[in-house]
């Protein structure tokens, strides 16, 4: 099953898992923002720095780690093609301008990743799903949505079960070239989907036998409340996004070599 | 009055090529606990779908005859409204529950209903305790066993608090004791509540006790329909197929043989013990 293990989702609680799942988005929108309105590497770094708490409180350091190391290839490349159009532009040199400027761009990227994957570490499916029901979003949408997350743990484990049977009856799925490892997959693949199909038959007739679209005014066992923690982080988020905007207008960033410079 | 009475039903699947149910009349009684049964492919899941409005609105097909339940006629009240009064709960526990959490799922019928919160509450809440799943409300359903997963499913049915519950072979997906555990369920739901049962199963050396009325069929057909015990004592009942709880087995085989153990046809082994019992010490 290792190969499915990621796909699971798990119910934790830490103060950052409780926020409110749109507070937490209007969040990432807003380091988003940041990230774009600076090209200087100092600012990034502190964007980059900041989010670090969140991580440890949510107590999710592995998983982010994973999802950044995830992020090093797209990081490389961003890194050598800024690098590279530098290089040429400032006509065949290196200067260490152009090495801050490409880090910076690197950097920005990370940040974004970054947000990113502390809103999706620290949400729950059904969480999000609340949020979106809760945002006035077709029910249709959100029900597709957390039904989906909730058969990602069932349909793997059945396409485990067809590729043992498949496996059982000679099956080769290793070995050959791409395009026939590709092809492999087929007698897998094939009865995955009739099985799905007919899932799904079966979860419309038991949908429409609890009475689905009864009522245009659907109801809600839970609804999501603002506590004291969705209140500080949006102090948080705005004084972020107002120091960011602050910056940008009135200060002239220093880059890090005029920085070091002055300081020696 | 009977709270489901079919006249004459036959019914044809889009595409078959001869009726799944033809000329099915029956009558369950409010408060009745119905078994169906009878051997695979005889028409038993396509009556169940005639009970609450699958057939003829979802599946379409040609429907002949009348099906009227909780008063209401069938063939002219949306799914939605005959949810309200016949749940039924089907084989595979898993293609029942969409939610990530039980407690979702035993609300969503409520929540299509569009019940109040703190009703809606209320009535989750005492579904879960009944059905004896109130401590996994917040677990996801892939960590259930089959035989939780079945009982969040009669609970979020019984959320709905519909006057008919049918159920359609539950334990199918189950081991023994997940299967006799659902049975002692229904049968407590049944007995406390009040709630006519209807239960399409093959076990009957489980759930043959419980029960107040047996429907047998064949071929589409309802060839024995009646008195439990007179039922399965019959000759056609085990010419059919039809899994003869072993206790009665053993009391026919015995009067064949001359022993006899008394008036009352037993149906489980505990009466079949108290018979015996009764019969060494005379």
């Amino acid at each position: 099953m290792s190969v499915f293990e990621g796909l699971r989702f798990r119910r934790v609680y830490s103060p950052i898992h409780n926020l409110d799942p749109r507070i937490k988005f209007v969040y990432v929108c807003a380091i988003f923002v940041a990230a774009i309105i600076f090209w200087e590497l100092l600012p990034l770094i502190t964007l980059f720095l900041i989010q670090i708490p969140f991580v440890l409180l949510a107590g999710v350091k592995r998983e982010w780690l994973r999802s950044m190391r995830g992020a090093v290839f797209l990081a490389a490349i961003i890194f050598l093609t800024n690098f590279i159009f530098s290089f040429i532009g400032a006509g065949y040199i290196v200067t260490a301008k152009s090495v801050e400027n490409a880090v910076a761009m690197t950097l920005r990227f990370i940040v974004l990743v970054e947000s990113f994957s502390i809103f999706f570490l620290t949400t729950s499916p059904d969480h999000l799903g609340l949020a979106l029901e809760q945002t006035h979003i077709p029910y249709e949408f959100c029900f597709a949505f957390t039904t989906a997350v909730r058969f990602v743990p069932v349909l793997a484990e059945e396409a485990q079960t067809i590729m043992d049977a498949q496996k059982a009856r000679g099956l080769e799925l290793e070995g050959g070239n791409f395009l026939k490892r590709i092809r492999n997959y087929i007698p897998i693949l094939i009865p995955l989907i009739v099985g799905s199909i007919r899932r799904s038959l079966e979860l419309a007739e038991a949908m429409e036998s609890r009475a689905w679209g009864a009522t245009k005014n659907r109801t809600n066992l839970y609804v999501l409340k603002m506590h004291r923690g969705d209140f500080i982080l949006i102090a948080i988020t705005v004084g972020i996004l107002a120091t960011a905007i602050y910056t940008r207008l009135f200060f002239a960033i220093p880059s890090l070599n005029e920085l070091l410079g002055s300081l020696f | 009055m009977a709270i489901i009475e079919t006249k004459n039903l036959t019914y044809t699947y889009p595409g078959g090529a001869k009726p799944s149910v033809r000329d099915v009349s029956v009558k369950i009684e409010k408060g009745e606990f119905v078994l169906v049964t009878g051997p695979s492919g005889c028409g038993k899941t396509t009556l169940c779908r005639c009970f609450n409005g699958l057939i003829p609105h979802f599946y379409q097909g040609e429907l002949k005859g009348e099906v009227t339940a909780a008063g209401l006629k069938v063939a002219e009240q949306p799914i939605c409204e005959l949810a309200k009064h016949v749940g039924l709960v089907f084989q595979n526990p898993e293609n029942q529950l969409f939610a990530l959490s039980v407690e979702k799922d035993v609300a969503f019928g409520l929540e299509n209903l569009g019940v109040p919160r703190e009703e809606m509450r209320k009535r989750v809440d005492w579904a879960l305790k009944l059905t004896g799943i109130y401590d996994l409300r917040e677990r996801a359903p892939h960590e259930l066993s089959g035989g939780q997963q079945q009982r969040a499913a009669i609970a979020s049915v019984l959320a709905m608090q519909p006057e008919v519950i049918v159920l359609d072979e539950p334990t199918s997906f189950l081991d023994p004791l997940g299967a006799k555990k659902i049975f002692e369920v229904i049968y407590e739901l049944n007995r406390k509540l009040g709630i006519t049962t209807v239960l399409v199963e093959h076990r009957l050396d489980l759930t043959a006790k419980y029960v107040d009325h047996i429907i047998i069929m064949e071929d589409g057909k309802v060839v024995l329909d009646g008195e439990p015990r007179e039922i399965l004592s019959s000759k056609e009942a085990r010419l059919i197929g039809v899994g003869i709880p072993k206790a009665t087995r053993l009391y026919q085989i015995l009067q064949k043989d001359r022993v006899k153990l008394g008036n009352a046809v037993p149906l489980s082994s505990d009466e079949m013990s108290a018979l015996l019992r009764g019969v060494l010490k005379a």
